[in-house]
């Protein structure tokens, strides 16, 4: 491959505060990184010219060019390996996997090489790589399109695993993980892309590897990420109508997981609730709930409760609504929590 | 080898409605039959009454019906995303397939597999790319143990050639001999990537790689594509595997609204569609049949949409 070309295009300055969809926060997120450093690269299936299915890359391919934007054959073992050998060479790409499920094909080279030539080497190889995989169901659409294999990387000791939950996050996550010098998986909540929100391009909220509190609460912990932080916020806000009070923690990393503040607040309520649209079997909700049992076991005053996906391949779209926790159970888990 | 089948590529005279034979009036059906059943999803979708993902083969309904008298029962088919036609060339049951896609009564799997995983008796698709291929080798490899003379064929676009899937199998298959049928519907693009940016090379120099027979059809002429690749896929049903490419046309977009080809682009398509062409060679007779099949599915799509929704129950 040529090397990348020296000249970027110069955009106008944009307004500090915008608001923007989680959608638009991830391209315009990707064109600040893009033209910060010419060594980040953007590669994936019709990530060029149709801008990815989900848009995420548009114009990217038309501003930056076709050294810095590669449409790829359809290889998702070939993109990772590629950016496995870009990244080792100084490059930045960053790898768009069209859809949750076709991170399989590529699931040799993450989890044998790019989890490991960091420490294989001795810390020798860097490998600044993000993968983005827009992840979850809702959008009615077929299993391979509606997955949440998020636990399958946050196991694999070597990589780093993030999730943003909001358009600000979206922004600078995504700068963020670029910037890391470590392998970053990147998963995106597909269905709330066009969800909009602020976003101050002046200033990061914070640091990438921090969970967050989005709202204080007394009576129950409630920890989600993802496409979950909606659904959590919004039974937060009908509890409270009913006389409870959440406290509601986006993780936003999921490996390593920053559980501290999850701690502190497990210590004044005494219940946790761990939302997610993944299964929860051997997942990172299992993980928590060990962890918390572990640190907070004197302060809890009910076991932690689970609400996930079933233990279930995705079903069909037409049962999505049934698979997919949703504002009841997150309540109805609440309501166990407190009676306990 | 005893037996070397490598690298017969026989390449077939293009298209033009002055090449086409006159279809018999079952298979001329079923080609409509999948013509209008794939643009009646386009319109449901518009309709807001389906979700999610389709894929169309518009342009690609006349490969599967080719295929149907070399294929006995026996034999296995896998298909891939674009498998309506697949389906309805085999089984000639669109409504089990529009039942399946709108989630209602008389689903050929219950609603739980959509679009594009399908099973039934001897069939099976599914929609992640290249994954088709080992399966469809392990499945020769048993037929070759115990169903002698029996193959597997499997569905496969252009631009899946780049998953290494695909390869891992065409060396087992020219290894271990196996009834291999690969059968590639070529249509030049693949989303929204044209074949020469994702291909590197060309498919028949794939198969000759692996000494692997190759034929490539550019003909939508059902007697013509019969009379050549006949007497090859009975030398599958021996153990020597081949790869049928058929250059063909991707009519519509690759699911819904999202084709980014230039007007240019797709009025080369139109002209080049097998629809043109038999329409051009057939009149009367092709305009009546025309009809006939777009008056069926509208009532199919009628029928199908009144019923209640399917249920999921055991096998
Ligand atoms: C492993 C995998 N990666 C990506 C996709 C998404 N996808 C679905 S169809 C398609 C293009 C397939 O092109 P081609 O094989 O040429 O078949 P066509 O769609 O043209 O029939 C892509 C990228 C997928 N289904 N599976």
């Amino acid at each position: 491959m040529a090397a990348p070309t020296m000249d970027r295009p110069t955009s106008a300055a944009p307004a500090p505060v915008q608001t923007l969809t989680i959608a638009k926060a991830l391209n315009n997120g990707l064109r600040a990184s893009m033209e910060a450093n010419r060594k980040v690269l953007v590669m994936g299936e019709d990530v060029g010219k149709l801008g990815g299915v989900f848009r995420i890359t548009d114009g990217l391919q038309k501003d930056f060019g076709e050294q810095r934007v590669l449409d790829t054959p359809l290889s998702e073992s070939g993109i990772i390996g590629t950016a496995v050998g870009l990244a080792i060479r100084g490059y930045r790409p960053v790898c768009e996997i069209q859809f949750d499920g076709f991170i399989f094909p590529g699931f040799d080279q993450i989890v044998s090489q790019v989890a490991k030539l960091h420490y294989r080497t001795q810390g020798r190889l860097k490998l600044p790589m993000v993968i983005r995989v827009p992840f979850g169901g809702g959008i009615g659409a077929v299993e391979h399109h509606s997955e949440s294999p998020e636990s399958y990387f946050a196991h694999t000791a070597g990589l780093r695993v993030v999730t943003c939950s909001n358009p600000a996050d979206a922004y600078w996550m995504i700068q963020q993980a670029i910037d890391c010098d470590d392998p970053v998986l990147f998963f995106e909540p597909k269905r709330r892309y066009y969800e909009k929100g602020e976003v101050d391009t002046t200033a990061a909220p914070g640091p990438l590897f921090r969970s967050r509190t989005l709202r204080t609460g007394r009576d129950v912990t409630v920890v989600t990420y993802g496409p979950m932080v909606r659904t959590s916020l919004d039974a937060a806000a009908a509890a409270e109508e009913e006389g409870r009070s959440l406290e509601v923690i986006d993780l936003r990393t999921l490996s390593p997981l920053d559980l501290a503040p999850v701690y502190e607040s497990v210590r004044r309520t005494g219940r946790l609730v761990v939302v997610t649209e993944a299964p929860g079997e051997s997942s990172i909700s299992s993980e928590i709930a060990a962890k918390v049992q572990q640190e907070c076991f004197y302060s809890l005053q009910a076991p932690v409760l689970r609400v996930t996906g079933f233990d279930t391949p995705y079903p069909p779209s037409k049962l999505e609504e049934e698979f997919l926790p949703d504002l009841d159970r997150v309540l109805h888990a609440v309501d166990r929590s407190l009676a306990w | 080898m005893t037996n070397n089948m490598a690298t017969t590529t026989i390449e077939m005279a293009p298209d033009g409605a002055d090449h086409i034979s006159p279809p018999a009036d079952a298979d001329l059906a079923t080609m409509l039959l999948i013509r209008h059943f794939e643009l009646a999803l386009l319109d449901l979708f518009a309709r807001g009454e389906l979700h999610g993902t389709t894929h169309t083969c518009l342009g690609q309904e006349y490969v599967p019906v080719a295929l149907v008298p070399l294929l006995a029962e026996r034999d296995y088919v896998f298909s891939n995303h674009r498998g309506h036609g697949h389906y309805i060339a085999r089984f000639g049951d669109p409504a089990g397939l529009l039942a399946e896609i709108m989630g209602r009564e008389g689903a050929v799997c219950n609603g739980v597999g959509g679009s594009q995983h399908i099973f039934r008796d001897r069939y099976l698709s599914t929609g992640v790319q290249g994954e088709s291929l080992p399966v469809a080798a392990g499945v020769a490899l048993h037929l070759k143990r115990h169903e002698p003379g029996a193959l597997a064929l499997t569905y496969i676009g252009d631009g899946t050639w780049g998953e290494g899937a695909v390869y891992e199998a065409l060396n087992m298959a020219a290894l271990w001999r196996l009834p291999l049928l690969v059968v590639v519907e070529h249509n030049g693009i693949a989303q929204s990537t044209a074949t020469g940016a994702q291909m590197a090379g060309t498919i028949r120099a794939r198969a000759a790689a692996f000494g692997i027979a190759h034929l490539r059809v550019e003909n939508s002429s059902l007697t013509e594509i019969r009379a050549t690749a006949g007497p090859l896929v009975e030398r599958v049903r021996d153990g020597a595997p081949l790869v049928l490419e058929f250059v063909t046309h991707r009519l519509g977009p690759h699911s819904k609204g999202d084709d980014t080809r230039t007007d240019a682009e797709l009025r080369q398509v139109r002209a080049a569609d097998w629809h043109a062409l038999y329409s051009e060679a057939l009149g009367e007779r092709f305009a009546e049949a025309d009809a006939i099949a777009a008056a069926r599915v509208t009532r199919l799509v009628d029928e199908v949409a009144a019923r209640p929704p399917a249920v999921w129950s055991k096998a």
